[in-house]
Formats: structure tokens, C-alpha cells, sequence
């Protein structure tokens, strides 16, 4: 058995545990310094990474043979980048979460490190049952995560957050999971296969067309939940709002970006006739989240909804981009997950050190720390223009292969889709500007004269951030063009399905 | 002789309980008229052993009575325990079970 | 890792073996990447620079660049006269068969721009040396305007349209960067911000255009292009094409600062006056009059968006010309004149008088920047105050400033043999030889001219004649005034620890470097007309011609005597114009207040531009303002909650029911058990049938 990608599976939990033997004050260093294992073996990996669409490091064992379900993971173009961010992101919110005290860090870091573990699985799983088995085992740490170390909001306590929280997830999940093991078993009778959840296989031996259209509503619950996409979307102020910044750091960068993962990895490759058939619906979500997104994000107050609604526009264009079912689409749509996670990283950084400095998270008590700041203000600048997909960004290219497929297939959306990116303009550099120029609150100008910039741990916080973001803008190519395989082969399987349809238990009619 | 007689008497008898224990208010008389309901099980129970040879069904109904015979046990027993705390013996007025915001303070 | 490294490595080696011979495009990357150089290493070096060595890096940096210019300019010089361009690059995003490379192109039209950009850029970077000293901003300054000098050769020399439209974003960035500049004042900030949504809108624009032309012709790189829309079979005058030619303008207009488009420019002057005078008068306002001479075959197919271009450009002429007309703040005078006159530009480029329109844009970018920097000098004497009616009599008090500043204001309004005038002058007569509509065109661009010459003059007579103010007599007392420091616009103090424009004003009288500048932009102003006198010099047009040959009106050059009557009926309109200013404010003092009270609302509507950013707050702010505000209280708390509570709610609900049944009542719990056995008894008795 290829150890390679277990083993990177496991480092995080292994690294809490070693963390967990430490004395208290060291708990959080440990642990940071334990995230870094993984991007040692994380390196070889992505250098070794051959462009094309075959699964590295592929695992397969047979693990509960009655039912069909085996451990399977593997590595491609699709989820290259997106276990680099997971890793990124851990890393860093790790950091983070390290220079502050928690109540018991034990607990914490275990915790934090378990929720790694379920979205590297998720990232990795190649089989469907173990996919969902990943996506649910998420829960149980951000349950604790924000239930005991939430803080409570003017929009609710912090156990009314985890329940809000939870009881969407669920909901969506268990969907999801009524949708996953019926397709197994489906696709099974309807093709006369022995009972499998592998992708590759369910991709071979497809369910019928009615069948697949009932599935998908399941499975599209529960992934536009995790996006989120209005309406949907009821968790995301009060969750953003409670949650510790470390934890959402690693909430809103990574795990959003399951859902439309989900729909690149399972719903694409599985169900294509129900794709094509719900494409009307899920264009016109995307483009309302992109709208109404971007406007309630130029006109919150507080700086974490801010991100969130921006979060939800921004991952409105990548839905778009996987459902207008173009090869240029899916490419920047997996662009654009990775670059809004590196952009959300560096966002939720900047929000924890403007709330320490301005002693309030919201941007009516913020104002002219550009003076005091110039570096904090100057990277801050940089990822707000890479946010609002400023052309030289990567998220530039992204958003311009969304918009191309866009307008390939569906014109009239794509420009819609377009007015996005002005309003992103505005929302950000509203952010910006309120909490970096003009003048200060009232007590600012007291103390007007001390430096408020960025010390060296903030700095390194924040720095690998913005190298990422730069190293990208310079040469986007080399993501391109690993990415661009894996797009092509998902898109080919809506546009041509692999082989003739097997017909329904009620005799559904053949494509 | 024709086993439906029998299988008539025992339904009328457990029907006669069941509507009993259903109507009447004082636990006494709804153990009796389980009692019934019980014996019009039993009847039955020996009528099919007969019609089949089987001693089964009889071996049966001698184990019913027994579980009767504890039940009847307990009921009575119970039964003191609420005359002597003074509680009402009025089933419908033993309701605790139910929902505790409605229980009254008697309890 | 190594094979994203390797192409820029690549080329990082060509610039320090110094000369490749294998990449044909070298003083073009130089010229490209000099100017960043110097951005980064001022902002690397921010803390360790002092005041003097950022400003001499920062303007060393531009003057290099002009030298790679002029280098490229000898390197097309080398070559036939056909053949001139030169293309080179490496894959940036590539996929699906949308080639995003990162490559420059340049031929005869790029270089003369790109010479006009790093040339007057370099002059003013040598004005601000001395003007911005004592801005506690200095080296973030000179970062800024570095910055502003790449993006806008990054547009200029741009051989793909997404690279184009990276560089359109760059610009946008850049000139963002510098508005606000002096960011504790909110009217800056917020004028900032409206130049980058709009630019932004121009951005968006591009993109769809681009996305068009890579459709229709499977390519996204600009030579490329261009040979393809010489086929008549590729590049029709379909509703695609049309489209594209509409979006392209649309760009250039944000860009340009044209109508609709227009209203960030004369808020743009928040920024400090060297910015007004590299970004809002030479180069990034000129920015969409060069995309459109660069993407001319696309607009010349569709008859619809030439005039509409050309409309527009008339429209701009001419509603900039009446605004400038009352405007009290000077910079704003100059900007609206700005305006005005990039309004010729399009229109004698929608006209397809293409090196016409390039030809005044290089004379224009000569007089207005000289423009501003006089008014930068006449406002420091000021104190910072920038009304026309508190100024008076400098004259006697700054004699330079004066005479660069009257050149200047002559140029502009067209005064016999100086720039402006062979350069307004051709426009004119190349649209009026046009013919059919143009000939309406060409009337708006006369009576634009006897405007453009009144309100220049006007400028100089409230400026520099009249009583002297009491700024200008203490000046010739050999002081200079200082401001209180209250934002007019807000009535907040100015934090002059972030500038504005520091405790020092600085004049042209006192500084070498400003006079330098100043003096040779007057120069230029005045000989540089001499390049195309009709009959005698064609330099412009001679150079040019290649890359307008394809044009369909390339033959449609009007007569040497057309010129020459075109020529003078401009002289006489222009002093005509400048009479009537003597007129009106020397010799009639008083005669422009009376008119003011007679016709108070022809007046604010002047004043006030045409109501247009009245018109876009009530059109566009408020109802996508009163749209948030409903998203937020009704959506969210209806919709959205209402989910929620509403699962609650019936989650709720229905364990009420369901606990109703649980009543405590033994004798209901008796009667459902039995009345369950016997509905199972029965099932069983019936389905046993």
C-alpha cells in the first residue's frame, strides 16, 4: 500500500497529540511548529506532480467489501492546489491561534487539527462513502471549536451560533448522504455492477437520468449550504461573528471551498444529465449571490460580515464558472477557489490586527491607521486590490477564464456576472479605505504620534500570505496549467458522457 | 365441538375488559377487567391447544395466569401506596406522566 | 518550481548581458521594467532613502526610461519603414486556447507615446523634486508616480489585450493611489475611490471586448489582430464587431474622461498638483484616445460607434468648455479644459484623423502639464488656496511663473504659430474634410475654440492682473503666505503631518529644478507646433503613416490650402476669444458678476457641470443604496431568518402536537393500545384474504 498520502493524512492529528504532551504555555507553539512537518511532505509531492489526469499517490484498499466501500485517495489537478491551501491555511491559523491564550489548548489544537484532517480526507477521497464520511467528521471539531471557544455576538450567544451552524450543515449532510448511498446502490442495480462507491467506477456506470435529477437536489442542498449561496446562506453572519479568528480563518478559506469542490469532484463526473438539467436554476443562484453579496458587503459595518458577504460573491463566481459548463469556466472556477482562499487568509489576518488596534471590529470605529501603519497598509492594499480581482492578480486570470466561459455559453449571464466586479470595487476599497485613511475615531488623535505597525509576528503571519499572492500574480501559468487537465476532463464528462445511460426502474428515456 | 363458540366467548370476554378498562375510572375495577381480558386470552389460548393436541397453548395460559398473578400483585400494591399518601383513586387525576409545565403543585 | 522561474530568469539575463541579440525587444523591456525597478527600490527602501536620493532615484529612473525609448525609437529608426514592430513575451495564463501572454508590442504609434509619457513624466518627477519637498509623503510619492509610469508604458506597450487590460487596471490603481494621496482628507479619499469605479466599469468593458475579438478571431494578441481586420471576410460590420467597437469605447471613455464617463476628473484634483499634470492632463487621461488610434480598424467597421465617438467627443468639447467657463477653483478650470480638449481627440480619431489626434495630444501634454505646474506654483504662493476670486496681480510678484503660465494659456487657446494651434487646427480641418455629419462636428469644435480661448485668458487675467491679493503682495515683499489649512470642501483641519502640502510651499521663483521643467515645457509648447506645418513638415504623419495605412480614410487628407484656411479662420476665432476675455475682465472689471446675477441659473447649471453627478446620485448611488438597505432589513430578516425560525418554528410546533399526545392519561394510552392491536388484527384478517 502507498503510505504517501495516509501519512499526510495523519501528520496534523499526530502533530496535536505530540503538541497535547507539552506544558501549557507551550501547547499553541508546538503545534504551529508541528504544521510545518506537513508542508515538508507536502513539497515532493507537488514537485513531483505530473501534469495530465492521472491520480498521484493513488490509494486503494478494499475497507468494508459488503458495502462496498473502499479507502481511496488520490491526487490531481483538481485538488493539487486546493491540499496546498488546506496546508497553507492550517499553518497559518495554527500561527495564529498560538499567540493568543486559549482555555484549554489540549482540547483546541486537537480539535483544530482533527477539522485538518476531515478536509484533507475530503480533499483526497476517492470514494464516495469516504468523501461524505470526511465531509461529516468536519462537524464534530467545529462543533466544540466554536461552542467552547465562540464568543457571544449581539446577534446571539455562541451556542446559538454552533446550533445555527450545525443544524444547517447537517441538514445539507445528511441529505447528502441519503443521496450518496442511494446513488451507490443505484447505480449498482440499475447497471447489474457489484455494489461500489469508488468514482471511477459510479463515473463508468452511471444511474438514469430521473434518478440522477432527484439525487442531485441532495446533493446540491447540501453543498450550497457549505458555500454558502443565499438563501442559504442564514449561518454565515451569526457563525462569522462568533467564531474564534483562527477557526475562521480556516472556515471561510477551506472548508467553504468543499462545497464547490463537491460539485467539480462528485456531481459533475456522476451526474452530468442532472447538471445539465439544474444548470438554468444553479446560474441564476450564482449570479444572485455575486449581486447580492457584493451589495450586502458594501454595507456592513462589521468587518468579519464584510468578508463573509464578499466570501459568498466571490463564491458565487466560482459556481458560475463550474455551471456554465465550459472548459474555460471549470479552469477559473478552480482558480478562483484557490485564490480567494489565499486572499481570505490574508483578510481574516488583517481583520484580527485592525480589531486589536482599533479595539472594535467594526469599520465605524475604524479610520487613518495608513498613518501610523504604512507596511500593515501597504499589504493590506495589496490584498484588498487582489481581492477585487485588480487585472495583474491572479484572481484577475480566474475571474476572466470564469467570465469567458461565461460568455461562451451563456452571454447575457456572464455580463450580469460582470456587474460583480465593479461592486466588488467599491465594497472593498470601502473597507479599505475607512479603516486605513481618512481621519481616525476621537481617541485616535490622542495617541496619534505611536506606531501602531505590524511587529514581526504579525508580519510573518501575514507575509507568506502576501508572497503567495504576489509569486501568483507573476506567473499564474504554472497553476494554469496543472489545473487546466482535470478542468477539461470534468467538463467532458457533462458535455460527453462516457457511455450510453442505463434505463431507469421506470423506464426513464436514454440520452 | 365447534371451536368458534369458544373463540366467540373469548373475544366477547376480552372485549368486555377492554371496554371496561377503557370506561372505568378506579384502578381496582381496571385490574379486574384486565383480569378479564386476560382470562378471555387464556380461554382461547386452551381452546386452540385442545383443537390442535398441542399442550403448548395450556402450558401457556398456566404461564399467563402466573404474569397475571404478579401484575394483580403490583396493582394492589400500588393501589394502597396511593390510599395511604391520600391521592386521589381516580386514574384521570394521575396524570404525572404528562407534560411537567401543566403538572400541578399536588406532587 | 524551475519551469515558472526559468522564462524570467531568461529574460533577467538579457538585461544583464546587456545586449542579446536573439530578443529583438530588448530597449523595450528596459524601457518597461525601468521605471518599476525604481518603484521597488523606493518602497523596498522607503525607511533608508533620504529626501534628496529618493527624489534623484526616482527621477533618474524616468529619465533612463526616456532614454529606452529613445533607444527604441532608434531601433524602429534601423528598420524599413514597413516593417516597423516589434513583438516579445512569455505565457502568463494559458489554457483552452486564450492566449493571456505577457507581451510587449511597439511600433511607430507606441514609441511616440511612449516617448511623450517618459518624457513629460520625467520632466514633472524633476518638478516635483523641489515642489513636494516637505511632504512628510515624499518617497512614497516618487514610488507612486514611478509606479504610474510603468503601468501607463505597461498599457501603451501592451501585445495582448488581456495584457492591455492589465495595464488599464494598473493605471487605474496607480492614479487611485496618487488622488488620495493625502489620505486623512476624506474629499480626497473619496474622490479616489469614484475615479476607481469608474475606471474599474472601463476595466469590465475591455474584458468583454476582449473576450469578443478572442471569439471571433481566436486570438488575444493585438498585431495579431490588427492583420486579421484587414479581412474583409473575419471583420465585418456585424452586431458582434459593432459591440466590441461600443465596449472599447466604453473603456477609452472611462479611461479619457469623456460623457458619460466624466464626472471622477475634476474630483481628481484632490491629488497634489504634479499628479494633476502627469496623470490628468498628459498621459492617463490620454490613455483612450491611443487605444482607439491603436484599435482603429474595430472602430472604423462600425459606422454607429464612430459617431457615437465622435458625438460624445463633441459633447465633451463642448459641456467641458461652458463648465470652465465659471469655474471658481483653478486646477478645476484647467481639468475641465482638459477634458475639453481630449474631446477633440476623440472626435478627430473617430473622424480617422488619427496622427492628427496624436499629434495634438503631444502638444497638449506639453502646455497642459506646463499648465498645471504653474498654477502648482501660483497656488503655493497662495498657501494653498486654490480660488481664482481671492487670487490677483502675480504678475509683478512671480514674473516666471507669469510668462510660463501665459504661454501656456495662449497655447491652449490657439494663438497664431505656437503649438496648439497647428495641432487644433488639423483636427479640425481633417474632420471637417470628412464631411456629412463631421461638418456639424467641426462647427462644435470652433465654437469650442473661441470658448477654449476665453477661459484660458481668463485664468490669466483673475490670476496674475487686477489688484494684487494680499498673497501676491506679501510675495513681493519677499514672503511667502501660509494657509490656515482648512479643507474647503469638508471644513476639517488638514493633518499637514501627512502632507498638503507640507509646512513649505514651494514656487517656481525659488526652485531651480521647477524652473528647469517649467522652461523647457515652454519651449516645447511653443516649437513643437513647427513638426506639421501643412505643405512644409510632416513628421507626425510621415511616421505614422504605416500604421494607419489600413485605415479605410487613410486618402482622406484635406488640401495644403483647405489647411491653410482651416489655419487661419482658428487664428482669428482664437483672438476673437482672447479679445473678448481682455474685454471682460480688463477692460470692463465686474461685467462677468453682472452676468452672474442676471442668469443665476444658467450660472449653477454651469457651475455645477451639467447637474451629471447630481443626475448619477439620484440614477445609480441611491437606488443601489436604498437596495442594500432593503437586502439588509427585509431579506435578511425575513428570508433568510425565516428559515431558520421557520424550521424552528415547525420542528417546534409539531413536537407540540405530538407531546399533546402524551397526556398522562392512562386510559387514552389503554384506549390507543387496543384500538392499534385491533387496526394490525384487521390488516392482517383482510390482506390474509
Amino acid at each position: 500500500m502507498n503510505w504517501g498520502l495516509t501519512i499526510l493524512l495523519l501528520v496534523p492529528i499526530v502533530g496535536a497529540l505530540i503538541a497535547a504532551l507539552m506544558p501549557l504555555r507551550q501547547i499553541g507553539g508546538v503545534a504551529a511548529i508541528m504544521t510545518l512537518i506537513q508542508v515538508g511532505f507536502l513539497i515532493p509531492i507537488v514537485l513531483d506532480f505530473k501534469i495530465g489526469t492521472e491520480l498521484t499517490g493513488f490509494v486503494d484498499e478494499l475497507w468494508l467489501p459488503e458495502l462496498g466501500v473502499h479507502y481511496s485517495l488520490g491526487i490531481d489537478g483538481l485538488n493539487l492546489f486546493m491540499i496546498c491551501l488546506v496546508v497553507l491555511a492550517w499553518s497559518i491559523a495554527t500561527f495564529a491561534a498560538s499567540r493568543h491564550e486559549f482555555a484549554q489548548p489540549r482540547m483546541f489544537y486537537a480539535m483544530l487539527a482533527l477539522a485538518e484532517v476531515g478536509t484533507l480526507g475530503a480533499f483526497m477521497a476517492q470514494d464516495l462513502i469516504l468523501f461524505v464520511l470526511f465531509f461529516d467528521l468536519l462537524l464534530v471539531p467545529f462543533y466544540f471549536l466554536i461552542g467552547m471557544w465562540g464568543k457571544d455576538t449581539e446577534l446571539g450567544n455562541s451556542r446559538r451560533a454552533t446550533a445555527t451552524f450545525m443544524i444547517y450543515t447537517l441538514v445539507g449532510s445528511l441529505l447528502m448522504l441519503v443521496c450518496a448511498v442511494a446513488l451507490g446502490v443505484l447505480s449498482s442495480t440499475q447497471n447489474g455492477t457489484p455494489l461500489t462507491f469508488e468514482f471511477a467506477d459510479l463515473a463508468a456506470n452511471q444511474v438514469g437520468n430521473s434518478t440522477q435529477n432527484w439525487l442531485f437536489v441532495g446533493f446540491m442542498l447540501a453543498l450550497l449550504i457549505k458555500m454558502p449561496i443565499p438563501p442559504l446562506h442564514g449561518w454565515m453572519p451569526i457563525t462569522y461573528k462568533a467564531t474564534p479568528l483562527p477557526v475562521l480563518i480556516v472556515l471561510s478559506a477551506v472548508v467553504a471551498k468543499l462545497g464547490a469542490f463537491g460539485f467539480l469532484r462528485i456531481v459533475m463526473p456522476l451526474m452530468p444529465h442532472a447538471v445539465d438539467s439544474f444548470q438554468p436554476l444553479l446560474l441564476l443562484l450564482a449570479v444572485i449571490a455575486i449581486i447580492y453579496g457584493s451589495v450586502m458587503a458594501f454595507s456592513q459595518d462589521d468587518t468579519r460580515l464584510v468578508v463573509g458577504y464578499s466570501s459568498i460573491a466571490q463564491i458565487g463566481f466560482v459556481l458560475l464558472g463550474i455551471f456554465v459548463i465550459d472548459a474555460k469556466g471549470a479552469e477559473g472556477a478552480i482558480l478562483q477557489m484557490i485564490n480567494h482562499g489565499i486572499v481570505v487568509i490574508a483578510l481574516f489576518l488583517i481583520i484580527a490586527f485592525l480589531g486589536e488596534r482599533a479595539g472594535s471590529e467594526k469599520l465605524s470605529e475604524m479610520g487613518g491607521l495608513a498613518k501610523n501603519a504604512p507596511i500593515f497598509a501597504t499589504l493590506f492594499l495589496i490584498v484588498a486590490l487582489a481581492t477585487l480581482a485588480m487585472p495583474g492578480s491572479m484572481n484577475f486570470v480566474g475571474e476572466t477564464y470564469i467570465l469567458f466561459g461565461a460568455f461562451q455559453t451563456k452571454f447575457v449571464w456572464g455580463v450580469v456576472a460582470s456587474i460583480g466586479v465593479v461592486l466588488a470595487a467599491v465594497y472593498m476599497l470601502r473597507m479599505f479605505q475607512r479603516s486605513m485613511h481618512n481621519r481616525g475615531s476621537a481617541g485616535d488623535e490622542a495617541t496619534n504620534s505611536r506606531s501602531r505597525e505590524l511587529d514581526s509576528g504579525e508580519l510573518g503571519l501575514l507575509v507568506p500570505a502576501v508572497l503567495v499572492i504576489l509569486a501568483l500574480a507573476i506567473y499564474p501559468q504554472y497553476v494554469v496549467e496543472r489545473v487546466e487537465p482535470n478542468a477539461a476532463q470534468t467538463v467532458k464528462s457533462v458535455t460527453q458522457p462516457a457511455q450510453p445511460v442505463a434505463l431507469d426502474t421506470d423506464g426513464g428515456v436514454e440520452r | 365441538m365447534n371451536i368458534s363458540w369458544y373463540i366467540a366467548l373469548s373475544a366477547v370476554l376480552f372485549s368486555i375488559g377492554a371496554g371496561g378498562l377503557v370506561a372505568r375510572r378506579s384502578p381496582l375495577v381496571m385490574l379486574l377487567c384486565l383480569e378479564l381480558m386476560l382470562n378471555g386470552a387464556n380461554l382461547s389460548l386452551v381452546a386452540f391447544a385442545r383443537m390442535h393436541g398441542d399442550g403448548g397453548g395450556q402450558i401457556f395460559a398456566l404461564v399467563v395466569m402466573v404474569v397475571a398473578a404478579c401484575e394483580v400483585v403490583v396493582g394492589l400494591g400500588l393501589i394502597v401506596a396511593l390510599y395511604r399518601n391520600r391521592l386521589p383513586i381516580d386514574i384521570d387525576e394521575l396524570d404525572h406522566l404528562k407534560d411537567p409545565q401543566k403538572a400541578d403543585s399536588a406532587l | 518550481m524551475i519551469t515558472a522561474i526559468t522564462p524570467i530568469l531568461a529574460h533577467a539575463a538579457d538585461f544583464a548581458e546587456g545586449a542579446r541579440p536573439e530578443d529583438p525587444a530588448m530597449w523595450g523591456w528596459i524601457l518597461l521594467l525601468t521605471p518599476l525597478v525604481g518603484a521597488l527600490i523606493l518602497g523596498l527602501g522607503h525607511r533608508i532613502w533620504s529626501e534628496r536620493v529618493a527624489g534623484l532615484i526616482g527621477t533618474a529612473a524616468i529619465f533612463l526610461a526616456f532614454g529606452a525609448a529613445l533607444a527604441c525609437l532608434a531601433q524602429l529608426l534601423g528598420m524599413d519603414a514597413e516593417e516597423r514592430h516589434v513583438l516579445s513575451g512569455f505565457t502568463y495564463a494559458q489554457a483552452f486556447g486564450v492566449d493571456f501572454r505577457f507581451d510587449i508590442y511597439y511600433d511607430q504609434l507606441a514609441v511616440m507615446m511612449a516617448l511623450i509619457v517618459t518624457g513629460v513624466s520625467a520632466l514633472i518627477h524633476l518638478y516635483s523634486m523641489a515642489y513636494m519637498k516637505s511632504d512628510r509623503g515624499y518617497t512614497r510619492f516618487f514610488g507612486y508616480l514611478n509606479f504610474f509610469v510603468f503601468s501607463m508604458l505597461l498599457l501603451v506597450l501592451a501585445g495582448n489585450m488581456l495584457l492591455l487590460v492589465i495595464g488599464w487596471g494598473f493605471v487605474g490603481a496607480a492614479s487611485y493611489l496618487l488622488i488620495s494621496f493625502w489620505y486623512r482628507r476624506s474629499s480626497a479619499t473619496r474622490a479616489g475611490a469614484k475615479a476607481f469605479v469608474m475606471n474599474v466599469i472601463g476595466d469590465v468593458a475591455l474584458v468583454i471586448a476582449a473576450y469578443l475579438l478572442w471569439h471571433e478571431l481566436h486570438t488575444l494578441t493585438i498585431p495579431t489582430l490588427l492583420a486579421n481586420a484587414d479581412d474583409p471576410f473575419t471583420v465585418m460590420p456585424t452586431a458582434t464587431f459593432t459591440a466590441v467597437a461600443l465596449l472599447l469605447l466604453v473603456g477609452a471613455f472611462a479611461k479619457s474622461a469623456q460623457v458619460p464617463l466624466h464626472t471622477w476628473l475634476p474630483d481628481a484634483m484632490e491629488g497634489p498638483t504634479p499628479v494633476s499634470a502627469l496623470i490628468h492632463a498628459a498621459t492617463m487621461v490620454t490613455a483612450g484616445v491611443y487605444l482607439i488610434c491603436r484599435m482603429h480598424p474595430f472602430i472604423e467597421i462600425s459606422d454607429a460607434a464612430s459617431m457615437t465617438a465622435a458625438a460624445l467627443g463633441t459633447a465633451t468639447l463642448l459641456i467641458a468648455a461652458t463648465t470652465a467657463l465659471v469655474q471658481t477653483d483653478l486646477k478645476r478650470i484647467i481639468a475641465y479644459s482638459t477634458m475639453s480638449q481630449i474631446g477633440y481627440m476623440i472626435a478627430g480619431a473617430a473622424a480617422a484623423a488619427y496622427s492628427a489626434s496624436m499629434f495634438h495630444l503631444m502638444t497638449h501634454a506639453f502646455f497642459k502639464a506646463l499648465l498645471f505646474m504653474s498654477a502648482g506654483s501660483v497656488i503655493a504662493a497662495m498657501g494653498g488656496i486654490q480660488d481664482v476670486r481671492r487670487m490677483g496681480g502675480f504678475k509683478k510678484a512671480m514674473p516666471f511663473t507669469y510668462i510660463v503660465f501665459v504661454i501656456g494659456a495662449l497655447t491652449l487657446a490657439g494663438f497664431p504659430l505656437l503649438s496648439g494651434f497647428w495641432s487644433k487646427d488639423e483636427i479640425i480641418s481633417y474632420t471637417l474634410h470628412r464631411g456629412g455629419a463631421f461638418t456639424i462636428i467641426a462647427a462644435g469644435m470652433y465654437i469650442g475654440a473661441i470658448l477654449t480661448a476665453f477661459y484660458s485668458l481668463r485664468a490669466v487675467f483673475l490670476v496674475f492682473h487686477g489688484d494684487p491679493a494680499p498673497e501676491a503682495k506679501e510675495l513681493e515683499g519677499g514672503h511667502i503666505a501660509h494657509g490656515d489649512h482648512t479643507n474647503p470642501a469638508t471644513g476639517e483641519h488638514e493633518d499637514t503631518e501627512v502632507g498638503f502640502p507640507g509646512a513649505d510651499h514651494h514656487i517656481a521663483e525659488r526652485e531651480g529644478e521647477m524652473k528647469v521643467a517649467m522652461g523647457t515645457l515652454a519651449f516645447l509648447a511653443i516649437v513643437a507646433g513647427f513638426v506639421q506645418i501643412p505643405g512644409v513638415t510632416h513628421v507626425i504623419e510621415k511616421w505614422l503613416e504605416p500604421v494607419f495605412e489600413d485605415s479605410r480614410y487613410a486618402d482622406s487628407i484635406p488640401s495644403v490650402s483647405a489647411q491653410w484656411i482651416g489655419l487661419g479662420v482658428g487664428a482669428v476665432i482664437a483672438i476673437t476669444g482672447i479679445a473678448i476675455a481682455y474685454w471682460a475682465y480688463m477692460k470692463n472689471r465686474g461685467v462677468t458678476e453682472r452676468w452672474t446675477e442676471r442668469f443665476p441659473r444658467a450660472n449653477a447649471f454651469l457651475l455645477n457641470a451639467w447637474y451629471f453627478d447630481w443626475l448619477y446620485d439620484r440614477v445609480f448611488v441611491r437606488p443601489v443604496a436604498a437596495f442594500a438597505v432593503f437586502c439588509n432589513k427585509v431579506i435578511e430578516r425575513f428570508v433568510v431568518d425565516g428559515i431558520v425560525v421557520g424550521t424552528t418554528t415547525l420542528v417546534k410546533d409539531g413536537a407540540e402536537r405530538v407531546r399533546a399526545a402524551q397526556s398522562g392519561l392512562a386510559r387514552a394510552y389503554a384506549l390507543s393500545i387496543i384500538g392499534g392491536t385491533v387496526v394490525i388484527a384487521l390488516y392482517f384478517v383482510v390482506v390474509g384474504k
